[in-house]
């Protein structure tokens, strides 16, 4: 799957994680973005992540562990070698 | 004080209300249930079913083994493990030969887990192989505790002992949302009627499939999701990895959850996301707890055919304390204070008496002295009960803002009004700069759904309104529309302390 698409596929899942002004706050996201101290992720936000990019892009996290993620960009990353 | 008992007994039908009996102890309960239910699934683990009987073989081992050990009826042995059958099977053999369990979380460091067995007085500890790193301090100080890991077995079968129903069965820690770590110490008497509790004002309750989340560190987990899935003879699948709960419910079809309001909340909002009930059609009950329980959630989830019981509980009273079992006439109720619980308001505070209440906090004279009146615990929490017998928390007592007039306020009962706002996920009340300020979380898929562009006037409106139905003293001055989540403690409590403006 190409890069751009598993971005706005992922901001769709962080638009839900994120709730109230998640608008305002991915204006500003970039790869690079952290996603706890940027993005504000909690571990039922970090948990809202994980089950809807399993949803979305039919993969599996399996043993990588969420936490082994520090931004946006390392998301992507797995996302794109897991649905090559 | 209402015969309660009678009102629960309306829930449930006359066959299935006899079998909610009370035992002695855990392992009175344990025998009774092995004995009804041999060959019923009682847990699922990593793909592996075990029965009621088979459970208690390798139970009765590791019996043998602490008793080889010279562990004895009140001595305190450790368990140092995530959620697993090992857990389930340590705790067993704990409690059923009178020993009392200290139920250690995983977060904890190895300084802390060394210095809460030195403190306590560990005599055994079961500790999961992949926390070895964690027990390094016991072994290299060559401390007298025995160590076991989920490799231990023991030679010889033993026997279940009859157990006193007053002596010590369970040491849970807890802090509250505020307090320091403190570990209650639950009698054997009180962690069964906590499970006995759990059946009370539910319909279907026996033989039930249940799901497992929560840590079995903590009371919920513990004693609703575990003791009361052994009591009734029901199957508890151990979920090992949240992030595959719903992949699992969808295995194991579980008839029943226990969770707390923001998972419950998670599964809502991602079914709606994903346009389809992520729990599936097996899901009937959902046992909600551990914090507030947003009065929509009943609502929501009864559209999908699912009941939500919110309830009401402390680690000090063996978790469970009421339990609302009509959800959907009252949702902000947390329901009738179960049978067999002494309780008084004093001061809009209430205070409990009763088996299920705990012996003490352990090695913490100072905050016994303070935690217990005339013989009731005094819990903190500031209630109203109405004429019917509905118990409802309008705040803690550490949590009253005493306002520079001298008036005081109850933010836990402003909240409440503002949690019916259909478009508020949660929210806090606070004082700062002599006025009231309110911060909310918006629940986004309602703000979407209604298209709602400008949230900060939506709320004001409504506000308005509420302010109209408040005591002067008592009328939000400023609201604050959050973009992110509140700092939450692990059982997922707003904590007021860490939250708001200082």
């Amino acid at each position: 799957m190409e890069r751009d698409n598993i971005r706005a596929k992922l901001r769709e899942i962080l638009e839900l994680a994120l709730g109230a002004k998640a608008q305002e706050i991915l204006k500003n996201c970039s790869d690079s973005s952290d996603l706890v101290s940027d993005l504000g992720l909690n571990s039922v936000g970090i948990l809202y992540v994980v089950i809807g990019i399993e949803e979305i892009f039919s993969i599996s996290f399996e043993n990588a562990c969420f936490g082994d993620f520090k931004t946006v960009g390392d998301v992507i990353d797995y996302i794109e070698k897991k649905t090559v | 004080m209402i015969d309660t008992e009678k009102i629960f007994k309306g829930f449930t039908d006359e066959q299935t209300f006899a079998k909610i009996i009370d035992f002695d102890s855990v392992s009175q309960m344990w025998q009774n249930s092995v004995s009804l239910y041999p060959e019923n699934v009682a847990i699922v683990d990593e793909g592996c079913s075990i029965t009621y009987a088979e459970l208690e073989n390798e139970v009765a081992l590791l019996r043998g083994l602490l008793l080889k050990q010279g562990v004895k009826q009140g001595d305190l042995v450790g368990i140092y493990a995530p959620n697993s059958l090992f857990f389930v099977k340590s705790y067993l053999a704990i409690t059923t030969i009178g020993a009392c369990a200290l139920l250690l979380p995983t977060h904890l460091d190895k300084t802390v887990v060394f210095g809460c067995c030195m403190k306590f007085g560990v005599k055994a500890l079961f500790y999961d192989e992949s926390l070895k790193d964690n027990v390094s301090l016991i072994v290299d100080q060559k401390v007298n505790i025995a160590l076991f890991d989920n490799n231990a077995k023991g030679e010889e079968k033993a026997m279940a002992l009859s157990v006193a129903p007053a002596s010590p069965s369970t040491v849970i820690f807890t802090g509250g949302t505020t307090g320091k770590s403190k570990g209650a110490l639950l009698s054997n008497q009180a962690v069964i009627r906590g499970a006995k509790n759990g059946c009370y004002g539910i319909k279907e309750v026996f033989e039930q499939k249940l799901f497992l989340v929560l840590p079995l560190t903590h009371v919920f987990g513990l004693i609703r999701n575990l003791l009361s899935s052994l009591y009734t003879g029901s199957a508890l699948y151990i979920c090992r990895n949240n992030k595959n709960m719903f992949k699992e419910i969808a295995e194991f079809r579980p008839t029943t959850l226990v969770l707390v309001p923001a998972l419950a909340e998670m599964a809502l909002n991602l079914s709606k996301q994903f346009k389809r009930n992520m729990l599936g059609d097996s899901v009937k009950t959902i046992i909600c707890g551990a914090a507030t329980v947003a009065p929509y959630l009943a609502k929501e989830y009864d559209k999908f055919g699912i009941t939500l019981f919110p309830g009401y509980g402390l680690t000090e009273s063996a978790n469970l304390v009421s339990g609302n079992p009509i959800p959907l006439e009252d949702a902000t109720s947390v329901g009738f204070i179960y049978p067999g619980i002494d309780y008084k308001v004093v001061d809009d505070e209430l205070w409990i008496k009763g088996i299920n209440v705990m012996d003490k906090y352990l090695g913490d004279d100072e905050e016994n002295d303070s935690a217990f009146e005339d013989g009731y615990f005094k819990t903190g929490d500031l209630v109203k009960i109405n004429e019917d017998g509905m118990l409802y928390i309008i705040g803690r007592k550490k949590e009253i803002i005493v306002l520079s007039s001298g008036e005081n306020v109850y933010p836990a009962e402003i909240e409440n009004k503002i949690y019916e706002i259909d478009t508020v996920q949660d929210c806090l009340v606070y004082e700062y700069g002599q006025q009231l300020y309110l911060e909310i979380l918006p629940r986004m898929e309602v703000v979407k759904a209604l298209a709602i562009e400008n949230l900060q006037s939506h709320y004001e409106e409504r506000v308005a309104e509420i302010n109209k139905t408040l005591a002067p003293h008592e009328r939000i001055g400023k609201i604050i529309v959050r973009d992110t989540d509140f700092v939450r403690s692990p059982a997922m409590k707003i904590l007021r302390g860490k939250n708001g403006k200082r």
